[in-house]
């Protein structure tokens, strides 16, 4: 019997190709989006949880408390993990982890038989002896708990260890660092790691011992002071039975042991909390952790718009399998009359639709197994996609294939085979008034996600496009940035900014130690001279030289700016931004001109004298509120060269800037980068959720399309007969094609009405993440009703001029 | 085999009821070959669909092989109706997706008959009725002729006692039509098949052994 259901049910699909082939591949299509987002989820859920103990790993976080006010970060002091671990019994082990923050790129020279090689790498971290003891990676060479345990010791991932010695082994080979953060010297490689298919929030490639660089001095300098320097990642292994709110619990009593005093000298609060390894990628609410953190309103954006596609996939597959079954009661009558019980054609019906998921979920296989690595590519994650790694999703799917074809048939099966069979046979009163609306509200539905995604789509484009074209308060398209990473390179910055100027090409050359976009790692704590310490405000500090002002073209408000004119400026003068002044409380620009600010160190007070006051600008991104800002001059020790450009052939500028890098500096390789390109990677989340969210609303429209137009052939045709009649009376082509198009149109503009809303509502929370937004217009929503009313027209019209125009004559002979 | 008593059928359209039969009383013995004639809306087709049982009447009673059908539960009645009856129509009503062999074989998949009897059955039925040649080709290969062949053998083959057709000679030409009667007549004759014929044509009334005149929902006499 099943073998007589599958063999009419084949034939049935071959009979109806187009019908067949839009219900299975819409179903797949569904299926595979879903599918996509899932392994997503499935990826950002499964982060850390890896390692071995995940479970009593904890990372420790500093709460900065000022005015009330409490900002968490995910780093410590230097000296916190070693007091924390002799001060509470239930810490088992400890490890620092220091991101080499002031290099893009950290460059490796390894001499090979005399020759020297440059590699530059990127993800590096300075991390204690006792990382691969809490961290247990798996090494192809050396020993994980010894590795680290010398002065000047590296491990590095097999990636890196392929590429600079090949097939050889790597152990006990030196390379040579130079490193923005940590220095310059030898460093000797004690271990190669595997990286894992695993995501981790610690990204790392290579790890530098913690001693043996610049950084050890700091440390040491910093052996008592807890306060300060708060650049630390820390984590804890817990005992195995020790309790992490036990611990938390000691935190404030430990801060007025051990902090109280040196915090009431500078007037400010602290906390400390943990949060657990595996919670650290989604659930920290820290922003500054190893690796970004992901965001769970993402999740759940990319969840639900997972889902609504599914279902619209659904609602489309039943919908047709409804509408096609309208056409096959004369078949259920005369099987009817031929014996078959109600039971034996409802399972008829439940075979065919099911057999028709199945198609759908073996394609939606299939295709997710092809895009998978577009996907990862896409939403910038490691995403594969195998049968060992993911069956028990695969078996989800699949059972869930299963249902989408028992309810899309059941409809269907339930309602015809309990036609009798004499109305069934004439086959007329198979389309009653509930199935139409079923219909119709089943497509008002789909049109309704459909709009809600094209208005979003919209939005997020609009913010984007908002965010690349934002008066930032500086100049940030044509300017090239050159890294000076090496002591080599920082040295030649003086003869390479004059070789430059030279450069008709070249408007402007200034160099410093960050510029905007990039981490501002330092800040200071400073207060007018004639107030104290406790009105003190936190400034971000860029380091800078006399030029470099005028080539991001920053515009004075008052004062002026550094330049060489003034020989006599000492790194005591400040230029401020205009935030600076609005906090301390100087009533304009003007009055702040020649004013002394204080900064409290070591028990001495500094006196900082304002120059120059420039307008706000944002050397974060748009996420963030402009800050106090002030810059300092200084004469050396620059990490970057910053080249203003004006020919409109950059091409020929970073030609010109290569030779005469590589005159004054052969064995390093020009590298560069530019400014706007830079700043934008602060919003690459945002470029990849705007990127899924339209692929998608893409997807959904075209499934719904696919819907509307199953349905609108289905309407055709059973109204062949009244559109022949409707033409012999003398009804226009054009007549007829408005008569089948209302019927379509009506449930799409009702739809756009019921999206406006839900869509202004989501949108209008999603923008509130960046301090600098659009607003959404009233433009979005008329833009988005009509995209959706002409693709409905498109779609229901091709059917419906098709219909119009057949010769009545071969519609009224079918009876 | 086949007694009506008193059937009337009507549909309530708004508060006037429109009869379709009225105060029907049929009597029909096993072995008879009855042609019931009328003018279109004289409820021919009705009365042929009740003694079917797959249509219901308004009021009345019938009794099959002494059985009340009316007051049988759904699953008897469809029990009873499966061992005893074949249905003919006027447009064939072939599934469109299946071949000569698999339509024929259709009603035996529903009496829950084994492999190798249906296998048996299908031969035998193709054998008889000369259409083994045809047996792999779809309905829309056939002639209409070959068509309503394939419908008698389809129902048939479950060897039914009575056989209800409903014009099945209405769109064949006057040669086909003739063959058809031929094939009815036979298995009247034969194998003693009760038959019900609905037709407009006096020729073809004049193969049964009995007409029952129907006009405005009423045997005339």
């Amino acid at each position: 019997m099943l073998r007589n259901y599958i063999k009419i049910a084949w034939r049935g699909f071959k009979k109806n190709k187009a019908f067949t082939f839009i219900n299975v591949f819409g179903l797949a299509i569904g299926l595979t989006s879903c599918l996509l987002i899932a392994l997503y989820l499935s990826n950002e859920l499964s982060y850390d949880k890896h390692y071995k103990n995940a479970d009593r790993i904890y990372q420790l976080n500093t709460v900065f408390v000022k005015d009330g006010k409490e900002s968490p970060s995910a780093t410590a002091a230097a000296p916190m993990a070693k007091t924390m671990q002799e001060v509470f019994p239930e810490i088992e082990q400890t490890t620092r982890l220091l991101q080499t923050f002031v290099d893009d790129k950290t460059l490796f020279q390894y001499n090979d038989k005399g020759t020297l090689k440059p590699f530059y790498e990127n993800r590096g971290f300075l991390a204690d002896s006792t990382f691969f003891d809490v961290f247990k990676y798996q090494f192809k060479e050396g020993n994980p708990l010894k590795a680290l345990s010398e002065p000047n010791s590296l491990v590095i991932s097999e990636e890196i260890a392929t590429k600079i010695f090949g097939n050889e082994s790597a152990l006990d080979k030196v390379i040579h660092i130079n490193s923005n953060t940590n220095g310059e010297s030898d460093f000797k490689v004690t271990g190669v790691f595997l990286q894992g298919k695993k995501p981790s929030h610690i990204n790392a490639r290579f790890f530098m011992s913690m001693r043996g660089g610049a950084m050890e001095q700091l440390i040491n300098r910093q052996s008592s002071d807890l306060i300060t320097h708060n650049m630390f990642f820390t984590y804890f292994r817990l005992k195995p039975n020790a309790s992490a709110k036990t611990l938390e619990s000691k935190f404030p009593s430990f801060v007025n042991k051990y902090l109280g005093e040196a915090l009431k000298k500078v007037g400010l609060g602290r906390k400390f909390t943990i949060t657990p390894l595996t919670e650290i990628h989604l659930a920290s609410g820290l922003k500054n952790t190893v690796t970004s953190p992901g965001s769970v309103t993402y999740l759940y954006i990319l969840a639900s718009i997972a889902l609504f596609t599914l279902l619209i996939a659904c609602i489309n597959f039943m919908n047709l399998s409804t509408a096609r079954s309208a056409k096959r009661s004369a078949e259920v009558g005369v099987r009817k009359v031929l014996g078959a019980e109600k039971l034996a054609l409802v399972r008829q019906f439940l075979s065919e639709s099911i057999l028709m998921s199945l198609f759908a979920f073996g394609f939606a296989l299939v295709v997710t197994r092809v895009l998978v690595p577009l996907f990862a590519q896409v939403s910038g994650r490691e995403i594969t996609f195998s049968f060992e790694q993911h069956y028990l999703l695969i078996i989800g799917f699949f059972i869930f294939s299963l249902i989408a074809g028992v309810v899309a048939g059941s409809y269907p099966a339930w309602y015809l085979s309990s036609l009798k069979p004499v109305k069934a046979l004439k086959g007329k009163l198979s389309n009653t008034m509930a199935a139409v609306s079923v219909r119709k509200f089943l497509v008002v539905f789909q049109f309704v996600i459909s709009v809600v995604l094209i208005v979003s789509s919209i939005v997020i484009y609009s913010q984007m496009h908002f965010m690349r074209s934002k008066d930032l308060g500086f100049q940030r398209e044509q300017q090239v940035i050159v890294p000076l990473r090496t002591s080599l390179a920082k040295q030649i910055y003086e003869p390479l900014k004059n070789e430059l100027k030279k450069e008709t090409q070249i408007r402007s050359v200034g160099a410093c130690y960050y510029y905007p976009g990039i981490m501002n790692p330092s800040d200071m704590n400073l207060y007018r001279s004639e107030e104290t310490v406790n009105e003190a405000k936190n400034i971000f500090m860029n380091y800078v030289d006399d030029n470099l002002l005028q080539t991001l073209d920053i515009k004075p408000l008052a004062g002026r700016l550094f330049t060489t004119e003034f020989k006599a400026d000492t790194n005591d003068r400040l230029v401020v931004n205009h935030k600076v002044i609005a906090e301390l409380g100087f009533k304009n620009p003007q009055e702040a001109i020649g004013k002394t600010l204080n900064w409290d160190w070591q028990g001495q007070s500094m006196p900082f004298t304002i120059v120059g006051v420039v307008n706000d600008f944002n050397f974060e991104d748009l996420h963030n509120e402009i800050k106090p800002f002030a810059f300092r001059l200084v004469t050396d020790g620059y990490n970057y060269l910053i080249v203003h450009a004006t020919a409109e052939n950059i091409h020929s500028v970073l030609t010109s800037i290569e030779r005469k890098w590589q005159k004054l500096n052969p064995a390093e390789p020009f590298e560069y980068s530019f400014l706007d390109a830079d700043f934008a990677k602060n919003f690459q989340s945002e470029e990849r959720l705007s990127s899924i969210v339209s692929y998608f609303t893409l997807i959904a429209i075209l499934i719904s399309c696919l819907g509307l137009f199953g349905l609108a052939t289905y309407s055709a045709e059973q109204r062949i007969k009244e559109i022949g009649i409707r033409k012999v009376l003398g009804a226009s082509i054009s007549n007829i094609v408005l008569l089948l198009s209302k019927d379509f149109l009506k449930p799409v503009l009702i739809a756009t009405i019921i999206a406006f809303p839900i869509a202004w509502y989501a949108m209008d929370k999603w923008l509130q993440d960046f301090a600098y937004r659009i607003n959404i217009g009233w433009w979005m929503f008329i833009v988005a009703g009509l995209l959706a009313a002409v693709i409905a027209l498109v779609t229901v019209s091709f059917q419906a001029i098709k219909a119009a125009i057949t010769n009545p004559v071969n519609s009224l002979k079918t009876e | 085999m086949i007694r009506l008593k008193d059937i009337s059928k009507w549909y309530s359209n708004g508060s006037a009821k429109a009869h379709i039969l009225r105060h029907i009383d049929i009597e029909i013995n096993e072995g008879e070959f009855v042609s019931i004639m009328g003018p279109s809306g004289s409820g021919k087709s009705t009365l042929l669909h009740l003694m079917g049982m797959i249509d219901d009447p308004s009021e009345g009673e019938y009794f099959f092989e002494g059985e009340s059908v009316f007051t049988l539960k759904e699953k008897q009645r469809s029990e009873l109706y499966k061992k005893h009856i074949g249905f003919v129509f006027q447009a064939y009503h072939l599934i469109d997706e299946l071949t000569v062999y698999e339509n024929i074989e259709t009603p035996l998949l529903y009496h829950k008959i084994s492999s190798a009897e249906r296998k048996a059955m299908v031969a035998d039925i193709l054998d008889r009725f000369q259409i083994v040649g045809k047996k792999d080709l779809f309905p829309e290969q056939l002639s209409g002729g070959q068509q309503q062949l394939v419908g008698i053998a389809r129902a048939v083959i479950t060897k039914p006692k009575l056989i209800l057709a409903d014009e099945p000679t209405g769109n064949l030409n006057s040669k086909q039509g003739e063959e058809i009667m031929d094939l009815f007549t036979r298995l009247n004759k034969e194998e003693g098949v009760t038959i019900i014929q609905v037709t407009h044509s006096e020729k073809n009334a004049s193969y049964g052994s009995r007409t029952i005149n129907l006009l405005d929902g009423k045997i005339a006499l």
